[in-house]
């Protein structure tokens, strides 16, 4: 009987349409967990094949985060370690203008993302290879970054490296949460500071910020510490030059005539004083150098066009201190029982 | 603190206290009372007052089930400390573990007194 047999064969289609959609539903799942799998394998190989990552991050915005970054990239790679830096943040990837990559693309091979190569092979990775024009602003939801993220972490051939530096976004976000969650042994993170009370206080968030992701601060960095002019007047001579806040600064020409005077544009010593209080390590100050921005402008790293200057010389203080604070896994640690 | 701080080699967690071994074979005990209530976070400081608080403070201490912390290390400079219940928080630098070992007031270098600086 057609009216009979018609529902029971409708029926019957109904229930092949939904299995073959159930198992197209549960391939779908299963290769999402292979990948997801597969991915956290490969992260687990990159976190052996790199042997120390550090996080750098701020409370605040425009400390000069990227700066430090790309500084401590260049001062370790001044040694002759192998060094990487990974731009995470998303909405603001400046890196790879400041280490002279900027309108590079990544190459991809195999399904597998190779880094490009700045200034003494410091290798790179930032979401700006990845736009077509630089004033487009990449305007992701939250699971979308943090995939991105996670693909920029395990997708990428890094190779062998002795040190990673990661740069984040400002804040206390989700980025570093993702990045602790999936980089397997992170040594540590680097606040960056500058010395007005504005940005102290956010570095303290950034400080208990690492207490909750169970990532230690390995110190604070107070960036635009201090502006030094250098001058000339009569040999051994007092110079007087009126500062900021009507504070008068002294000093002696020596018997040259020559004189240098540094100006505490913001305050003076907040940063030492944030990391006493929260008992972490301070790393040191960078001088308020305008080179910085120019170098920033023109991709020319003020370490690379002044590898002995001034600049160069502070993060190479800052990066010892850093690497103080590093515990080699070569050497044998402290025994827990 | 003005001697050398010797590295520690060696954190052996017992019972109730912890066994310090430095280099150069010096070796310590600190109960694990001693080493909650020398916590240094900022909740915890500010109770370690020459008042009433430091006592209140030791007394809360000292009513917490007595248990075997995990042990982190952080960065090259400090330990962390994981209790399953109590503050967990504070970040104890090699020197501060040094000062608790050496019976000294890890805050100001005051001598030593049971449940009392």
């Amino acid at each position: 009987m057609p009216m009979a047999d018609s529902p029971v064969t409708k029926h019957g289609a109904n229930s092949e349409d939904e299995a073959t959609e159930a198992s197209v539903q549960e391939q779908k799942q299963m290769e999402q967990a292979y990948a997801q799998m597969k991915r956290k394998m490969s992260m687990a190989e990159i976190g052996r094949m790199i042997k120390h990552k550090v996080m750098v991050l701020s409370g605040k915005g425009g400390v000069g985060k990227s700066t430090v970054s790309t500084g401590l990239a260049l001062s370790l790679a001044q040694q002759g370690l192998k060094v990487g830096i990974l731009d995470i943040d998303i909405t603001g990837p400046n890196v790879p203008k400041m280490m002279g990559l900027e309108g590079r693309r990544l190459h991809v091979e195999a399904g597998r993302i190779h880094p490009a190569q700045g200034h003494l092979g410091v290798k790179v990775i930032s979401m700006a290879f990845l736009l077509d024009n630089e004033d487009t602003p990449v305007v992701w939801r939250g699971p979308i970054k943090l995939g991105a993220i996670q693909q920029f972490i395990a997708d990428v051939e890094w190779g062998n490296l002795d040190y990673l530096i990661i740069d984040f976004p400002p804040g206390t976000s989700d980025e570093p949460l993702t990045v602790a969650q999936s980089l397997p042994d992170i040594d540590g993170m680097v606040i960056v500071t500058t010395p007005q009370d504005v940005a102290l206080l956010d570095s303290r968030k950034s400080i208990t910020f690492s207490e909750s992701l169970k990532v230690p601060v390995l110190g604070v960095v107070e960036n635009m510490s201090g502006y030094t002019i250098n001058g000339k007047s009569a040999p051994n001579s007092d110079v007087e030059i009126d500062g900021p806040a009507g504070k008068t600064l002294k000093t002696t020409a020596d018997d040259q005539g020559n004189f240098a005077i540094t100006i505490d544009i913001f305050k003076e010593g907040g940063g030492e004083s944030t990391a006493e209080e929260f008992g972490v390590p301070f790393l040191g100050k960078l001088p308020f150098d305008p080179g910085f921005v120019r170098g920033g402008d023109d991709g020319v790293h003020r370490i690379v066009s002044e590898p002995e200057g001034p600049s160069a010389i502070a993060f190479a203080k800052i990066v010892a201190a850093l690497q103080e604070q590093i515990t080699d896994s070569d050497e044998p640690g402290l025994e827990i029982i | 603190m003005t001697e050398e701080m010797p590295k520690l080699k060696r954190f052996e967690r017992r019972e109730t206290d912890v066994v310090l071994a430095y280099v150069g074979g010096d070796e310590f005990t600190i109960t694990y009372d001693d080493l909650r209530h020398a916590c240094p976070c900022a909740k915890c400081s500010p109770l370690r007052n020459a008042d009433e608080t430091s006592k209140s403070l030791r007394r809360q201490v000292e009513a917490l089930p007595k248990e075997k912390p995990q042990v982190r290390i952080v960065g090259n400079y400090a330990l962390g400390f994981e209790w399953n219940a109590g503050c967990s928080s504070g970040i104890y630098r090699f020197e501060r573990i040094w000062d608790l070992a050496n019976r000294r007031d890890p805050d100001n270098g005051r001598p030593y007194v049971h449940g009392a600086w």
